[in-house]
């Protein structure tokens, strides 16, 4: 059976479409399924650095895509987890390097071995995002509480509708809950009213999330950080399990998972 | 800094006016209508009317307004005077 190609997108820029591939990516791989991540920024490549396997690279998407090796060749397997790997994006080459036929294939090849294909979609509406749409069966729109994403969100999200993507999800990052209480920034709720997305997951403002930057490792790996929590029981609910929205970081059932297992 | 803010601007907390300015950004994007194009339904609106009734162009505005199923348009014109015989035709 083939697997789910996931497409991770925005449309502004800066919103972490990288860290959600990183994050998701390493949860499901944990969960012992076979992954791979696909940078597809072309000239603009990020994915590489944010999961600490820069130092690797040789071949890279275009690469594979015009046959100047195999796919396998241009995949980097993961530094801890041996059923994960990427497949960087040209770092000198340009969006249009690539079509969407090609990208339509070299998804699908891929998804008849791996179970998840999750690719990182570049910011924009242009041909980059077209490449990164065209070979996905669902698509996971990352936002943050902030007019300018949420608009981008928007525009995307009817985009990708028009392009016939059958399953589309919100990710909210970076949603600071003192504010929100004061009344100064966006609810999860006056979000996902305004978008009318289904909601896959909040993730909190946090500060590990540059730390694990830094370091080039994601956050997942650490099971104290409560951005990870986060990014564990999206991996989990994209993956089908039902865990509850609210059981990711607070709750009596959150609270009882960090008890178990710090 | 941000209650200073808040008293500049006269108003409530920042995460509903951008609700609200999100609310309505949103929903012209997603019509797609220009502001060039609601400039010409207003003008066409005005000359309709014109045929009938003696009215304030400039009073005239036209804003989408959305409710919870639908979007309606909405236009508020100051009528001066209702000619007794339409001058159409």
């Amino acid at each position: 059976m083939a697997g789910k190609t996931i497409v991770v997108t925005s449309g502004k820029g800066g919103v972490g479409k990288t860290t959600t591939v990183a994050n998701l990516g390493t949860t499901l791989a944990k969960k012992k399924y076979n992954v791979v991540l696909l940078d597809t920024d072309i000239g603009l490549r990020n994915l590489d650095v944010v999961m600490g396997l820069e130092n690797r690279i040789v071949y890279n998407i275009v690469d594979v895509i015009e046959g100047k090796c195999r796919k396998e060749q241009a995949m980097i397997r993961d530094r801890k987890l041996s059923n994960l790997c990427m497949i960087p994006a040209a770092q000198t080459r340009e969006k249009n390097s690539i079509t969407e036929e090609q990208m339509k294939e070299l998804c699908s090849s891929l998804a008849a071995e791996f179970d998840y294909v999750i690719i990182d979609c570049p910011a924009g509406i242009e041909q980059g995002f077209k490449n990164a749409i065209a070979g996905a069966d669902t698509a996971l729109v990352v936002t943050t509480p902030e007019v300018s994403a949420i608009r981008d969100a928007d525009r995307v999200i009817g985009l990708l509708e028009a392009a016939l993507v059958r399953q589309i999800s919100l990710i909210i990052n970076r949603l600071n809950a003192k504010m929100v209480k004061k009344g100064d920034m966006m609810s999860t709720n006056d979000i996902i009213a305004l978008l009318s997305v289904p909601l896959l997951g909040v993730v909190p403002e946090s500060e590990e999330v540059v730390v694990s930057t830094n370091r080039g490792v994601p956050l997942v790996h650490d099971r104290s950080s409560k951005a990870g929590a986060a990014f564990r029981g999206m991996a989990a609910r994209l993956n089908g399990e039902s865990i509850p929205l609210d059981g990711d970081s607070r709750g009596f059932f959150g609270r009882m998972k960090r008890l178990i297992w710090d | 800094m941000l209650g200073i803010l808040r008293r500049i601007w006269g108003d409530g907390a920042s995460g509903q006016v951008a609700r609200k300015r999100m609310q309505f950004v949103l929903m012209h994007d997603r019509i797609d209508i220009t502001p060039d194009m609601m400039e010409a339904v207003k003008n066409d609106i005005i000359k309709v009317l014109s045929r009938y009734m003696e009215i304030d162009g400039g009073s005239v505005k036209v804003d989408l307004e959305e409710g919870k199923d639908f979007m309606a348009l909405i236009s508020n014109v100051q009528v001066k005077r209702v000619y007794r015989h339409s001058t159409s035709g």
